[in-house]
């Protein structure tokens, strides 16, 4: 994105406050902060890509995910990569699927159990309720899907109150599919709401953005605008406000004073060492780089949860073999939703999933095959054949937290010379019996669309939890505002707060906590 | 033309224009189209807008881009032609040129990308000849002389001075005072694709001897033949053996590497594919060295990868990716994935201890081979001892679970590689590499089952105008058998 011509700061010179990351965590905050005056500097670990830096080519198109290793252990061991990881101005929002869905109110209880239903009495000992009012977050859900543009039906079956100011964007044959197979089975399927342009817009502070072009490789980057990325919305709309970015900028040391207060970051840029001075200081690296930083210098972890709880989506796969070429790499990948099983009326577990149409690029395809399904040989090949004949429908599950599940430092440093993340995570029970259930949905959807064969791919998708907030100061790292409980300057937005996974994709609620820190911090 | 194998594009040395090409393609005979190009100034092409080698492979690439049919073709080019060539083949693999299917080139006693080294009283010399306008007879026949070992013969020396004399004296003069002195060596940076070099032995500046010390660098695949008895003039000189080598080439390269289809390769020729990825597939499609030196692993290691690769994604149609020197290169270059199984060491300490540990236990027999890879899938031991420690202490569990881990990791790699192949991507019917090109509908419109759009190669669906054919032709078939019957029913009223 553009920078030259930005208000700069001199690292002697106490900013207001630093922001780390640019992603959907840190990129809205910083954008509201600089937007009510505040001197603002964020620090992006990645290079500032303009557009064409994108590529369609899924080999090279990891320049915009974090390449530096981070070591996944555990029964269904996390990838990383271009898998759940941003780099680059933008964050992760550069290569997100832009899938948007509003979080359900019963997600956010799971604890308590809240909501109505047969079945909104089944809770978790082990998950933590959110310290957040539901009508708080959609309002500000609300204000993100204005500012960055979410396509979408209206009226939307599992919500009459809801309004997408952009029509939907359109389906490829996936969606066709899975649309026809609910059909036939009474499931409620429509359009998914979507960060993608269905029309073209000018976005103020960064200028026009096209409608669709029905790109499937918008997981690569997407060069016309067409998908929001903080960086085509937010950023902008930052730097206008008198925001500084700083890209290629690796924190890696937090600074306090007697009293424990943050009072400066510490952070490698080309081969040499700066030090930023600031009176507050917000960390939105996301669910991974967040609790790296703050188990490395050892800050705001008096509850012993920095870490722990981490959490990854249910993402298994279907996939159908039709009679002709389906080609799910054209178009918006996930053009078709369905909520109808984010509280399975027969459901044996807690929380439930979120269905989506998939089309996907080969080499992720590809790598599905052999991680997910094991094939290897003529089947490996034969299954890469059918592909073109193949259509997905993949889910978005809940995740309860597990004491094994966590984050702890490697005795190895990676090239900044920060320990790497080890990452180990195993499904549990919950998680298992929602991906049964699910694959038996999927199954019955592709069957009753007209599949000669199904194939189920085990995967699991996005990193969260690991500072959760909570309304206790032993049960988590942050309050329900995202501030830390043991530093009152040092605050949190990115994922890793999610005191629950929530059966949405985290994207859009991300943000819209983000803009809700912002507003706390400014109040 | 569709009997033809594919296309040599020649590019011919300074007073020298397209009809160079002439005994070379004599000796290729049909089965392939050999294109010369005149350079500016040479033959019937006008002069260039300036004096720089870059002009020169504007002119060469416009006419290439006319006339590739997307298949594959191979370079030729002499002397100046070379550097020329180098140029080229540089904008080809890196995208910024609208043609596909560069296999590798051809170099007769080519000019380097450095300054070419010549005697400055040879370029006086040369350059007086061009003083006052055309060479004369008698400079023209002077510089033949003293290019070539022996005399041409009256066919081919009066051939060969005809488009001497006709060079425009602007080309000539500004190849001697400023194109051969260019610099190019940083653009092309280094050509890692089939290459031979051949020179003549009685050569002088650009002979056999100098040229594996010019030109090992940029083209570090070059294999370099040296022509006894021959000068400078190898499309004259030796228009068999050089044939003979562009056979040979071809053989190597375009008959044992998956092709891609002509209708394929216009397609990523076409501004619909962003350059950059134009580029990535032009180096990807590129066949294998068969003599690829492994620098990750040891030779030993990489003949494992490679029999493993045989069994873990079996490529049978003879023509073949080195799927395992791909990895290695990989390896080298530091490229992963962005994470790795916590308790293997980095990357390439972990394919060489995986490696090393299955060749101890590799079998005879395919289906003993096939039982010990399901074994390292089971996660049970194989017994090739040497698994072993790990280092990093985050207690990933035993050898047997480390080695299933690795070899996940190995089996995704070998899959990603074998897709990342454009030849792969056209059989498994993926044209999303042109998307996102500077075009003004740079996406799909059509998304349906089944159907296609106008620019995707057919093999992918139907066109929807075929369907609204389909339904115009139903529609009028139904309207002629109503005709029909209402015709039927007034004769049989009639009849009545």
């Amino acid at each position: 994105m553009k920078l030259d011509g930005m208000r700069t700061y001199d690292h002697d010179e106490i900013v207001d406050v630093v922001v780390v990351g640019t992603g959907a965590g840190g990129a809205p905050l910083l954008a509201r902060l600089a937007q009510r005056g505040l001197r603002v500097v964020a620090l992006e670990a990645g290079p500032n890509l303009d557009p064409d830096d994108f590529t369609n080519d899924e080999v090279e198109a990891p320049r915009i995910n974090w390449m530096s290793e981070r070591l996944s252990g555990g029964e269904t061991p996390t990838a990383f990569g271009p898998n759940n990881s941003g780099f680059g101005v933008g964050g992760g929002t550069l290569h997100w699927g832009a899938f948007t869905p509003r979080p359900d109110i019963r997600d956010l209880s799971l604890h308590t159990g809240s909501g109505t239903g047969p079945h909104a009495a089944a809770t978790s000992d082990t998950a933590a309720d959110w310290p957040i009012e539901h009508a708080d977050l959609t309002r500000y859900i609300v204000d993100v899907e204005r500012t960055i543009g979410v396509s979408g039906p209206t009226p939307y079956p599992w919500d009459a109150e809801r309004t997408y100011l952009e029509p939907p964007v359109d389906r490829n044959a996936p969606a066709d599919l899975m649309a026809l197979g609910c059909a036939r089975l009474g499931i409620r399927a429509t359009d998914a709401p979507a960060a993608i342009l269905s029309r073209d817009r000018e976005q103020p502070h960064h200028g026009p953005r096209r409608g669709s072009q029905n790109l499937g490789s918008i997981h690569q980057g997407e060069r016309f605008g067409t998908k929001a990325t903080t960086a085509n919305t937010y950023l902008p709309a930052a730097v206008a406000a008198g925001a500084e970015i700083r890209p290629d900028s690796m924190v890696h040391g937090i600074e306090r004073d007697a009293l424990g207060r943050v009072t400066a970051v510490v952070y490698r840029r080309g081969g040499e060492e700066f030090r930023q001075r600031s009176a507050a200081l917000v960390l939105a690296g996301g669910g991974i780089e967040t609790p790296r930083l703050l188990l490395n210098t050892g800050l705001a972890n008096s509850s012993g949860m920095v870490g722990r709880n981490f959490l990854a989506h249910g993402a298994v796969q279907v996939w159908g073999r039709f009679d002709e070429q389906i080609r799910g790499y054209r178009g918006y990948p996930s053009a078709l939703i369905s909520e109808d099983f984010v509280r399975p009326a027969d459901a044996s577990f807690v929380g439930g999933y979120l269905l989506q149409s998939l089309g996907v690029m080969p080499l992720t395809f590809a790598t599905s095959l052999v991680r997910g399904a094991g094939l290897w040989g003529d089947e490996l090949v034969e299954a890469l054949d059918a592909w073109r004949y193949s259509a997905g429908i993949g889910i978005n599950g809940e995740c309860l937290p597990h004491e094994n599940n966590r984050l702890v430092l490697s005795d190895e440093r990676d090239e900044w010379g920060v320990p790497r993340a080890v990452v180990t995570f195993t499904q549990g029970p919950n998680e298992k019996a929602i991906d049964d259930h699910a694959v038996g949905t999927m199954t019955s959807i592709l069957e009753a669309a007209g599949a000669r064969e199904t194939r189920v791919l085990p995967r699991t998708a996005h990193t969260l939890g690991t500072c959760r907030m909570s309304a206790d100061p032993g049960e988590g790292v942050v309050d329900g505002d995202g501030r830390s409980h043991d530093i009152p300057n040092l605050w949190i937005s990115d994922n890793s707060t999610f005191p629950s996974s929530l059966s949405a994709n985290p994207g859009l609620a991300q943000m819209a906590l983000a803009l809700r820190t912002a507003d706390r911090m400014l109040a | 033309m569709t009997a033809v194998d594919g296309t040599i594009f020649f590019l011919p040395g300074l007073g020298f224009g397209a009809a160079a090409a002439e005994p070379i393609a004599d000796a290729l005979g049909d089965r392939f189209r050999v294109v010369g190009i005149d350079l500016p100034g040479q033959g019937q092409a006008p002069d260039a807008p300036d004096a720089t080698v870059g002009a020169m492979v504007d002119a060469a690439l416009t006419r290439i881009e006319t006339e590739s049919d997307g298949g594959p073709w191979l370079l030729v080019a002499h002397s100046m032609g070379g550097k020329v060539g180098a140029l080229l083949a540089a904008r080809v693999l890196s995208g910024r040129a609208n043609v596909s299917g560069l296999a590798g080139a051809v170099l007769l006693a080519p000019s380097p990308p450095t300054p070419e080294p010549m005697d400055d009283d040879k370029r006086s010399e040369m350059l007086g000849w061009a003083q006052h306008g055309s060479l004369s007879e008698t400079d023209a026949r002077t510089f033949l002389d003293q290019n070539v070992a022996s005399p041409l013969g009256d066919t081919r020396e009066q051939d060969a001075l005809a488009q001497v004399q006709s060079t425009s004296p602007l080309s000539w003069r500004r190849w001697l005072e400023t194109g051969s002195r260019e610099d190019v060596s940083a653009t092309v940076g280094v050509l890692d694709l089939p290459v031979v070099v051949l020179a003549g032995e009685d050569d002088a500046d650009l002979g056999a001897a100098a040229q594996p010390q010019l030109l090992s660098a940029v083209y570090p695949r070059a294999r370099f033949v040296p022509f006894p008895g021959t000068g400078h003039l190898l499309p004259y000189e030796r228009p068999d053996e050089v044939a003979a080598e562009i056979v040979r080439l071809w053989n190597e390269t375009v008959l044992v590497s998956p092709g891609l289809s002509p209708e394929w390769g216009r397609l990523i020729a076409s501004d619909r594919t962003p350059v950059e990825t134009r580029g990535l597939l032009a180096w990807r499609a590129l066949a294998d060295h068969p003599d690829y030196q492994s620098t990750a692993l040891s030779l030993a290691q990489l003949e494992m990868l490679r029999a493993l690769a045989d069994l873990l994604v079996p490529q049978t149609d003879g023509r073949r990716i080195d799927l395992a020197a791909r990895i290695d290169a990989d390896l080298a270059s530091g490229s992963g994935d962005g994470w790795r199984p916590a308790g293997l060491p980095d990357d390439v300490s972990a394919y060489r201890r995986g490696l090393d540990a299955i060749a101890r236990a590799w079998p005879d027999s395919a289906a003993d081979r096939e039982h010990l890879i399901r074994r390292i899938l089971e996660g049970e031991p194989i017994g090739g001892g040497g698994g072993a420690d790990t280092g990093t202490g985050t207690g990933a569990g035993t050898d047997s679970d480390q080695m299933k881990r690795w070899f996940e990791d190995l089996r995704t790699d070998l899959a990603r590689t074998w897709v990342a192949h454009p030849a792969t991507m056209a059989r498994l019917g993926f044209d999303g590499f042109a998307t996102s090109g500077a075009v003004a509908e740079p996406g799909y419109v059509n998304l349906g089952a089944g159907v296609r759009d106008p620019w995707e190669p057919a093999g992918l669906g139907r066109l929807e105008t075929e369907d609204a054919f389909a339904a115009e032709e139903s529609v009028a078939a139904d309207q002629a058998v109503a005709a029909d019957r209402a015709v039927a029913a007034e004769e049989s009223e009639e009849s009545a």
